[in-house]
């Protein structure tokens, strides 16, 4: 009875120091929400300190270059959110349109060749996605605007978002599929027995019961919009231009993040502490969006009772 | 007493690919009666039901041949519309399946895509004539618009009704109605079935004999594909002319 | 070839169909006349026509289109991108060479220039003459002797040769058409694209520092993550009780999988580098920062491979009085290893591709020669195409397509082997 005894002492500390190990482990991943938190967090501080908070959220001149440099962030958020809203302008339809495509009109083999297809446009790197945009959408751009009699630039936002767009479409039709094959079939049962069309069914049935999936997948596809870099560092402009015209060319704040740390400036100049001020604004931004949209997707398989999402 | 053939079914067969799952079925069914298919489970009673309003189409392994004859035309010929064919014969479910709408919506969404009325009084009183008819109005007026999945199961299945007579059909399907719900409610939808009959022909699947004992004028026996016998319910209950019939019928197997 | 499919009859009849109009039947009348209210009987010899209906069917026809158009948008935008990037990136695979006659004594191995004719040495490559000094030594033989020797070109005369855009004079296109009649000038297979580093001279120019850079990184990246990621998955699958602590790490883990990449460079920038003083664009810390955007994907798939294996291992095991640790360690994750490697190997490709954080913890700086450990600067493939894509030599084009071909056919193998190794060793329970 007594080496009984022993031998579970000794083994019940291997296995206490395995679950520590384990749970050590785990705890890295907060620990590094909580490091970009603060590392943001600290320097965006520190150009606060030096810069104003106010005119950095309501300015509209952004001037790092000069002695007396400015830092009005206002035409860094338009160009963000220019050239992302023409991204979901591609991406939601297009996205959402091949979703239900591939979940209630395809058959079962034309949906095992297409859904890999698609998937294959969510792998590719958003550095070839830049190149494309940069070398040939872009100049593509300018030539049709020049047929129409407009002057679009090199760097417009129309190319850009264009090639944001194609590069979420995966995001919004894989997560779309998904939901809407999650309505139980017994909706639509009722809805066409009813002497509903195929297409009044989905309308106004499907899409209205998977909408929080839906629209929850159009949150992330925007996140990710928000936060892409590659495509429009090598597509879009570095200056900061306020404008509506989607031909122009524009920056965004990933784009300027880029530019601001890539030089050979001092580690504490305004400039580029700049990009860690912009850095926490594009951090909040993205956190409230997947939380709203992690949150809706939850209730959503609570409410169908789906394991597979 | 002279009965008039609503649905006149001859000669049907169906296969669900190689399967060949309902054999040369042939059957009248008479306006304003219940008619009652009841039969073991894979008989196919249900798969028959659903011939009646061409939801099999919607299978796509499915294959129908034959007549189903419905105010002489036979559904199945390639110039009907199956739209216009749902319009005229709808469908209650086993699982009551109400909209993600509101009650009031969920009436009303039909009618209105049909044209049936415009929105505004003609509407309300639609929709308050179906849920009358349906036996609800009483328990649902004040709410109205509150979801229809928020109702209790009973509750649930007359909101179908009513949605389904709101599009005013000639023929009510319904496919094991009341297995879902427990004793009290079933016994509010057969006292609706009863009342409905007169303005609706109604068939139904069940599994339960009793019910149709209750409900049914007309019973159709299915076993395996076939059509084994078909009369009036006291008739078959008391004196079924085959043997398999009796054999079901006394629980012999079930 | 996508529309052939979708217009065969697989896909369930319940297509819309056109109401026809009735034609001439001996049907006899309906003697359904009464039209109370009930679906309209326009044509009463067929009840169920319905004009009405004509337009809805339009409407669920032009739906339908809608969403087929959608896919074929999303599919032909494939098509066309990997079609446009082979047009650019294959011609880099071939390489312009020029025969000359180059002389090897003293004086050319001095002043480099002077080995070949004064009327060559515009077209070829500058990078050539700094390797005049290194033949000669491998194969001493050479010196003092006149040999005629292919010689890479310079890079305007193979962009010349491609009838691309090209910077030469006209005595020089006439030079180089006079020697491609006499067959002193071809193309041949670059394979200075795959043994040179970085460099100025774009005919020079090739993916190998960079491959090396991606391979160290990426080295760095899996030893980091797989085993904080498996470890993690382990622990919240298998020990983990139902409590908030436990929530807080699912609710960390799925916000860590969509912060965007850029912010995960500046973690790197201002920890990695500035508080822990690591060298910057070393593969050390760019493979810790991509670590720690791999780790949700490695977390997230493996937790699924553990959960697929039914609980009956499990309870077996206890049964025979093994411990927890025991029964994870040595049978549930031996079992749910082919579903953690396949998971890996997709964070792999993913960390593989990544590039903007990169970008911020310094990785794109000029490296012409292949790093030899995980601390000297180096820069990774996708880098490497971000630069070239912004030089402005002609040639660097179709070098900037050509890395994306490697890359991309990397990353295809590498997605096809997980999915190989997924049907190959899938058990269904």
């Amino acid at each position: 009875m007594k080496s009984f005894e022993l031998k579970n002492k000794r083994s019940e500390r291997i296995e206490q120091g395995i679950t520590a190990l384990l749970i050590l482990a785990s705890v890295i991943s907060v620990l590094t929400t909580f490091g970009i938190l603060f590392s943001i967090l600290f320097e965006a501080i520190e150009f606060f300190q030096i810069r104003s908070f106010w005119y950095f959220m309501t300015g509209s001149e952004w001037s790092p270059g000069v002695a007396d440099s400015k830092f009005g962030a206002v035409p860094i958020f338009a160009g963000t959110f220019w050239i992302t809203a023409i991204a979901m302008a591609v991406a939601v339809p297009i996205g959402l349109g091949s979703a239900i495509y591939m979940s209630e009109y395809a058959g079962d083999k034309v949906r095992d060749v297409l859904k890999p297809l698609l998937e294959i446009l969510a792998g590719i790197p958003t550095v070839v996605y830049g190149f494309f945009a940069a070398l040939t959408i872009a100049p593509f751009v300018v030539k049709a605007a020049d047929y129409f009699g407009m002057d679009a630039s090199f760097n417009s936002a129309l190319a850009c978002g264009i090639v944001m767009g194609v590069m979420i479409i995966p995001v919004i039709s894989s997560l779309s599929d998904d939901v809407i094959r999650a309505v139980p079939v017994s909706q639509s049962n009722a809805s066409l027995a009813l002497g509903m069309t195929k297409s009044e069914t989905i309308k106004s049935i499907i899409l209205l019961s998977a909408a929080p999936g839906i629209i929850s997948a159009a949150l992330l596809g925007l996140s990710k919009a928000l936060g892409e870099t590659m495509i429009v560092v090598m597509a879009a402009g570095l200056r900061a231009n306020l404008t509506w015209n989607p031909l122009e060319d524009m920056t965004t704040v990933t784009v300027r993040i880029v530019d601001a740390l890539v030089g050979d400036q001092a580690f504490d100049s305004p400039a580029t502490l700049s990009a860690f001020a912009l850095g926490l604004v594009l951090f909040i931004v993205t956190l409230a969006l997947n939380i709203v949209s992690l949150t809706m997707i939850r209730r959503f398989k609570e409410k169908y009772r789906i394991n597979t999402l | 007493m002279t009965m008039e053939t609503k649905v006149n079914v001859t000669n049907l067969n169906l296969w669900y690919g190689d399967n060949h799952a309902l054999h040369n079925i042939e059957l009248d069914i008479y306006k304003n009666k219940i008619t009652a298919l009841i039969g073991p489970s894979g008989c196919g009673k249900s798969t028959f039901l659903r011939c009646l309003n061409r939801m099999n189409d919607l299978v796509s392994s499915c294959r129908v041949e034959g007549n189903v004859m419905i105010d002489n035309k036979n559904i199945y010929d390639k110039d009907v519309d199956e739209v216009a064919v749902r319009k005229r014969i709808g469908m209650v479910f086993q699982q009551p399946n109400p909209f993600p709408k509101s009650i009031y919506d969920n009436v009303a969404y039909a009618p209105l895509k049909h044209n049936i009325v415009k929105t505004g009084n003609d509407c309300d009183d639609l929709v308050e004539k179906s849920l009358i008819d349906a036996g609800l109005w009483g328990e649902v007026k004040d709410k109205l618009n509150t979801p229809g999945t928020a109702l209790s199961g009973g509750q649930q299945q007359r909101l179908c009704i009513a949605r389904t007579i709101a599009v005013k059909p000639d023929v009510i399907l319904m496919d094991e109605p009341t297995s879902a719900l427990d004793p009290i409610s079933t016994e509010k939808i057969e006292a609706l079935m009863l009342e409905l009959k007169n303005q609706y022909s109604i068939i139904t699947v069940t599994h339960n004999m009793q019910q149709a004992g209750r409900v049914a004028d007309y019973t159709a026996f299915f076993h395996l594909g076939d059509l084994v016998e078909y009369d009036v319910t006291e008739t078959m209950f008391l004196n079924p002319k085959q043997k398999k019939t009796e054999d079901y019928i006394t629980g012999r197997y079930g | 070839m996508t529309e052939e499919a979708i217009r065969q009859d697989n896909i369930s009849s319940m297509s819309e169909q056109q109401s026809l109009p009735q034609e001439a039947s001996e049907q006899k009348k309906s003697a359904f006349n009464n039209n109370n209210g009930r679906s309209s009987d326009n044509n009463i010899d067929n009840p169920f026509y319905d004009p009405t209906l004509k337009a809805r069917h339009a409407k669920a026809k032009r739906f339908k289109f809608f969403t087929i158009a959608s896919l074929v948008f999303s599919i032909a935008f494939l098509s066309f991108f990997l079609v446009d990037i082979l047009v650019k990136g294959l011609p880099a695979f071939k390489q312009a060479y020029i025969q000359v006659e180059v002389n090897y004594n003293e004086k050319t191995l001095e002043s480099t220039r002077s080995a070949i004719d004064r009327k060559y040495r515009r077209v070829v490559s500058r990078s050539w003459y700094r390797s005049i000094p290194l033949q000669v030594e491998k194969n001493p033989a050479l010196m003092n002797s006149s040999q005629k020797v292919w010689v890479l070109a310079d890079d305007n005369v193979d962009q010349y040769l491609k009838g691309h855009y090209y910077k030469l004079k006209s005595k020089e296109v006439k030079l180089i058409e006079e020697l491609k009649s006499s067959g002193d000038v071809e193309l041949r297979f670059n394979t200075s694209f795959f043994t040179s580093g970085d460099s100025k001279i774009p005919e020079n120019s090739g993916i190998l520092s960079a491959m090396i850079g991606s391979i160290l990184t990426l080295i760095v990246t899996m030893l980091v993550a797989f085993p904080i990621g498996v470890m993690t998955a382990v622990y919240l699958e298998e020990f983990a009780p139902d409590n908030r602590f436990t929530q807080i790490i699912e609710v960390n883990i799925n916000n860590l999988a969509a912060i965007p990449s850029i912010l995960f460079g500046l973690l790197g920038l201002a920890i990695f580098i500035n508080l822990f003083g690591m060298p910057r664009s070393s593969p050390l810390v760019g493979g810790l920062t991509l670590a720690l955007m791999t780790l949700p994907i490695i977390i997230v798939s493996s937790r699924a491979a553990l959960r697929s294996i039914p609980d009956s291992i499990r309870q077996a095991g206890y049964g025979l009085g093994l411990t927890k640790i025991q029964v994870t360690k040595d049978h549930v994750i031996p079992l749910a290893f082919p579903g953690i490697l396949t998971g890996s190997i997709i964070g792999l490709a993913q960390a593989m591709g990544e590039t903007a954080p990169l970008i911020i913890v310094g990785m794109i700086a000029f490296i012409p020669d292949s790093p030899s450990s995980i601390f000297e600067a180096a820069t990774v493939m996708p880098a490497q195409i971000f630069t070239w894509a912004g030089m402005p030599e002609r040639a660097y084009i179709e070098r900037t397509a050509a890395g994306i071909i490697v890359l991309l056919s990397i990353l295809i193998s590498l997605n096809a082997l997980a999915i190989y190794l997924r049907k190959r060793f899938e058990i269904k329970w």
